[in-house]
């Protein structure tokens, strides 16, 4: 028996469109499921009531473009949904919980470094802003995340992409074959966290067999090997086989089976979209595999039609992953702009699709490698003709990162550079600084 | 102006309180006969010298019985029978009766899952048992209560003498709570209905023929006849807030302290209105859906023991006889209260006495015995202080569903303390000190129940869930169930629905209502491949709890 938090928060009056997944409905059912079984008359669970995020909060982790006011009005449900995260996070790291369930919508793993609108209907990174959270108010050190929805979370993995000490593993069906086309075993980490990102693709139709067998097999030693003081589940729910987004063959016991053997110390609620066939189920298989509860009685309605892959199947497929995996080697560009200070700096050049939206960010990235810390980050995004930048000082950061951050800080601001606007995250001291010409300096 | 009895029966003493034209006339305490109630009330009755019996416009009514009766297990056997379905295991919960799981299942829509199995129904064998009561209650049966009513007809049918009760008519979520309540009314139905004809008796004996009414858990009051047995549980409570709500203006925020002999009852009322606990109550080891006021029993009270430990004391959750300077020889908070003359009854001598056995024999100095006295209070005033806490907590901590709800919580208020129980006097100033709160005592207070019985106004509660794609709704409060033949997409003809429910149940209860309160419908479109194809609405009206006058002193 654990004694299990849940914050359960559906946002009833918040939609992302009348027939848009993402709707009232999500967790209306889920909601009817565990108040008739009767779920928090469990003597361990305890129930707690949501809080708003701050602005500093999020900036802490990620970069509101052009700026924080054009992102406001649409911005309550996601502050709330993250601030549940942080209310949740702050119980289990006090110990007043072992663990918990953060029950909310909106989702938030597609979410990433810099922000410029909704993508794969998240806005911000809720398990994101809870680890930066526990580092810069409780000291906390090392976390693991571990994605087990059905895509890649890679709103997540670009937050973390160059951060030793947060290991990022996410299990997802094939880019290939869905959204966001991203996850390859090759993203592996930055120069200076090579090997933190680890991508599990699997192909459509992996069922619970084959899914506890990579998590036992693969994840489980992985995530013992870098002995996390934290461990974070972003726990989608659309491996469903009742899924209507994707193509995996999960059951509720089998995300029940997940929990229990990932042993998260949070798990954050992401996609699911299945919300009559299998949210109710599979959110209490989860609640009640966290509270040490027998989750085997639970059963959805609905029989599996599609065909699962056999295990014998699936593990010549997964021993070549790993080999693949293993032998992936770092393959980095240095690009040293003039004005760049003193360093080797990694270029990364990406671009992200707001599907929500509809519309593109161009984004040129730059890392200090550096072998004493997490190294300095410089990153230039654009959207159409717009341009802002985002400098972070890691945490942790090693004095010649830090001063690199203050110096490439203020060449943005000089008189003649042409940049509007821009952001420094300073983890190190945990300050946040909003720059715009017009308007001059903001700090959080 | 109204007349209205208010009465109050105990396990110890009966109260009763006489209002005429609108002002309290007579008050009457009388012992308690438990083995002869008909001739307890005509006491009172008799006690509060009615000048006219036919002017009375209506007696109310608060009683101990049916808590008592299960605080002290005297509730006959009741077999219970489960639809559990699938899901949590059942006994993950603690279950204080026994039950029989059979097959059948609902989902939450209230769609068959799975149907019984008519060959587990053939082996109950309730007869052979000899079962007189049985429950059946089904997972999610307040979506549809199908299962539920099919084994009632063949239970009927093999053994039409038994008293059966569907969980259903408790249209709540919570399957463990609906079982406990629906079993734990039909256990005590019985003996509610003996004590509504022993009511009916003594008033019918007194020449009255006022309607009488029966005080509820949540501060409200119906009709003898309409009111579910198990709703009279904590009336006592709920009664002592709705007395200190007749001392206060309509719109103040108050906490409420009522002092007793060895348990303090707290409660809390926002801008005029109190507390509504968000679960149902909690009565001994049964979790139930009974709506009730959200009150703290704190075991403390001015005939606690008070005994020495370490190089302090504490105060024990216990009496053993009445304070030393009433008599007894264990030191106690009114021995305190008597010793620094914050109270005028009792021994001072004597107090003083109780006061020093808890100290060693060379500290019993007048300084000394007055901070120790000074302690005692303060310590029973932190318990208060701890309870009234973990209130306002309930209140502010509500659980929120809404982006909106979240955006805009409670204001904080500002609130008065109203006192009043034996002690009241002797922590008037330590409380007020502790809460930061203006304290007035409370006027009556040897008959608070019977006063806030009195004037208690009736609650009224209608919670609409309406599937349109389903084609059902029901109501929450009296577990209806129907067909709804209206639009896929109801827009105004939905609150013209709930009006005809609330006017047709306000009617079935023969009950008058103003101010009631509506809340917002909420809608949930139901969306399959990307089309709307129904709605789920809810939308609820209440009648909060309240009193219909004021009294002054
Ligand atoms: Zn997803
Ligand atoms: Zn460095």
């Amino acid at each position: 028996m654990k004694r299990t938090g849940i914050l359960f928060f559906p946002a009833f009056d918040w939609s992302l469109g009348d027939s848009h997944p993402e709707r009232e409905e999500r967790l209306l059912y889920t909601q009817e499921q565990l108040f008739e079984e009767g779920i928090l008359d469990l003597p361990q669970i305890k129930q707690f009531s949501p809080r708003v995020a701050t602005m500093k909060d999020v900036l802490r982790t990620q970069a509101l473009f052009p700026n924080p006011g054009a992102h406001t009005e649409s911005l309550d449900p996601h502050l709330i949904s993250a601030g549940s995260s942080l209310l949740l996070g702050e119980a289990q790291v006090n110990g007043e919980i072992d663990n918990g369930f953060v029950m909310a919508r909106p989702p938030g793993h597609h979410s990433g470094a810099t922000v410029w609108g909704n993508r794969g209907f998240c806005s911000l990174n809720n398990e994101a802003i809870l680890v930066n959270y526990l580092r810069a108010r409780f000291g906390k050190k090392r976390i693991a995340i571990v994605d087990t929805d059905v895509h890649h979370g890679d709103g997540t993995q670009d937050i973390f992409y160059h951060d030793p000490n947060v290991l990022f593993i996410s299990l997802h069906q094939d880019g290939r074959t869905l959204y966001p086309g991203s996850g390859f075993v090759n993203e592996k980490g930055g120069p200076n966290a090579w090997d933190q990102t680890l991508n599990i693709p699997l192909p459509p139709g992996t069922g619970d067999e084959g899914y506890h067998y990579i998590l036992e097999n693969w994840v489980l030693p992985r995530l013992q090997a870098f002995a996390p003081e934290i461990i974070i589940n972003s726990a989608g729910q659309d491996n469903h086989f009742t899924d209507p987004l994707a193509s995996m063959n999960l059951t509720a016991r089998g995300y029940g089976r997940i929990t229990e053997l990932l042993r998260p110390d949070l798990a954050v609620l992401e996609g699911g979209y299945s919300i009559e066939g299998a949210l109710p189920y599979v959110n209490l298989a989860i609640l009640l595999a966290l509270a040490g509860e027998d989750y085997h009685h639970v059963r959805e309605p609905q029989k599996l039609k599609r065909t699962t892959l056999t295990l014998a199947a699936l593990k010549p497929y997964i021993q070549d992953l790993q080999k693949q995996q293993q032998t992936v080697k770092q393959s980095f560009t240095i690009q040293n702009k003039p004005y760049f200070p003193k360093g080797n700096w990694i270029s990364i050049p990406h671009s992200v699709y707001y599907d929500t939206e509809g519309f593109q960010e161009t984004r040129h990235d730059y890392v200090r490698e550096c072998s004493n810390c997490a190294g300095t980050v410089y990153i230039e995004s654009r959207r159409y003709t717009e341009k802002s930048i985002l400098v972070r000082i890691p945490f942790e950061a090693c004095p010649i990162c830090e001063q690199a951050g203050y110096d490439l800080w203020d060449h943005l601001q000089k008189p003649n550079e042409g940049f509007a606007n821009g952001m420094l995250q300073n983890q190190l001291h945990d300050k946040q600084y909003l720059w715009n010409r017009k308007e001059g300096l903001m700090e959080f | 102006m109204f007349n209205r009895v208010g009465i109050d029966v105990g396990g110890t003493y009966t109260d009763a309180v006489y209002f005429h034209n609108g002002r309290i006339q007579h008050t009457a305490k009388v012992p308690t006969q438990s083995d002869n109630l008909v001739e307890t009330l005509m006491n009172a009755f008799d006690t509060l010298k009615i000048s006219d019996e036919q002017e009375i416009n209506q007696i109310t009514v608060s009683t101990t019985l049916v808590t008592n009766a299960i605080l002290q297990n005297r509730i006959p056997p009741v077999k219970l029978l489960l639809f559990s379905g699938n899901g949590m295991k059942i006994d993950a919960l603690p279950w204080p009766v026994t039950y029989t799981e059979l097959t059948g299942e609902m989902d939450f829509r209230g769609r068959e899952i799975e149907a019984p199995d008519q060959k587990e129904w053939e082996k109950l064998q309730l007869q052979r048992d000899n079962i007189s009561h049985a429950a059946i209650v089904g997972k999610f049966s307040h979506r549809n209560r199908l299962h539920e009513e099919q084994l009632a007809a063949y239970l009927k049918q093999h053994n039409p003498s038994l008293t059966l009760a569907l969980g259903h008519e408790w249209g709540q979520a919570n399957f463990y709570r609906r079982s406990l309540t629906t079993y734990l009314n039909l256990g005590v139905s019985d003996l509610y209905h003996q004590f509504a004809q022993q009511l009916q008796t003594a008033v019918s004996a007194r020449n009255i023929q006022a309607p009488i009414y029966i005080l509820k858990a949540d501060g409200g009051s119906l009709p003898l006849a309409k009111i579910r047995p198990i709703d009279s549980i904590y009336s006592g409570p709920a009664a002592s807030v709705l007395s200190a709500l007749t001392q206060t203006s309509s719109d103040a925020s108050s906490i409420i302290v009522d002092i007793g002999g060895t348990t303090t009852d707290i409660g809390l009322t926002l801008s005029g209105a109190p507390l509504i606990s968000s679960k149902g109550a909690q009565i001994g080891d049964f979790s139930t859906l009974v709506r009730s006021l959200a009150v703290r029993s704190i075991p403390v009270g001015g005939d606690s023991v008070v005994r020495t430990k370490d190089q302090g004391f504490i105060i024990e959750e216990y009496r053993l006889g009445p304070a030393c300077c009433l008599g007894g020889d264990r030191p106690t908070p009114t021995d305190a209260m008597r010793y620094l003359k914050l109270i005028d009854y009792g021994d001072e001598q004597l107090a003083e006495e109780g006061l020093a056995s808890l100290l060693p024999p060379e500290q019993r100095t007048p300084q000394l015995l007055h901070d120790l006295a000074a302690e005692i209070i303060d310590r029973v005033v932190d318990r208060i202080a701890e309870a009234v806490d973990s209130l306002k907590r309930e209140w502010k901590e509500e659980p929120a569903y809404k982006v909106w709800e979240v955006l805009h919580p409670h204001e904080n208020k500002e609130f008065n303390t109203i006192v009043s129980g034996g002690g009241a006097r002797g922590v008037t100033t330590a409380l007020g000190k502790r809460l930061k709160t203006t304290v007035q005592l409370g006027a009556f207070s040897e008959v608070s129940n019977a006063l806030g019985a009195a004037l208690a106004r009736p609650t009224f509660d209608c919670t609409l869930h309406l599937d349109t794609y389903m084609k059902q709704y029901r109501v929450e409060e009296t577990g209806e169930q129907g067909k709804w033949t209206g639009s896929l997409r109801p827009h105004r003809e939905v609150e013209g629905f709930l009006e005809t429910l609330v006017q047709q149940q306000v009617a079935h209860y023969g009950i008058e209502i103003q101010d009631m309160e509506k809340e917002p419908f909420d809608f949930f479109p139901i969306v399959q491949n990307y089309q709307t194809v129904g709605q789920i609405i809810s939308g609820a009206v209440h009648l909060r709890p309240g009193v219909i006058g004021r009294v002054q002193e």
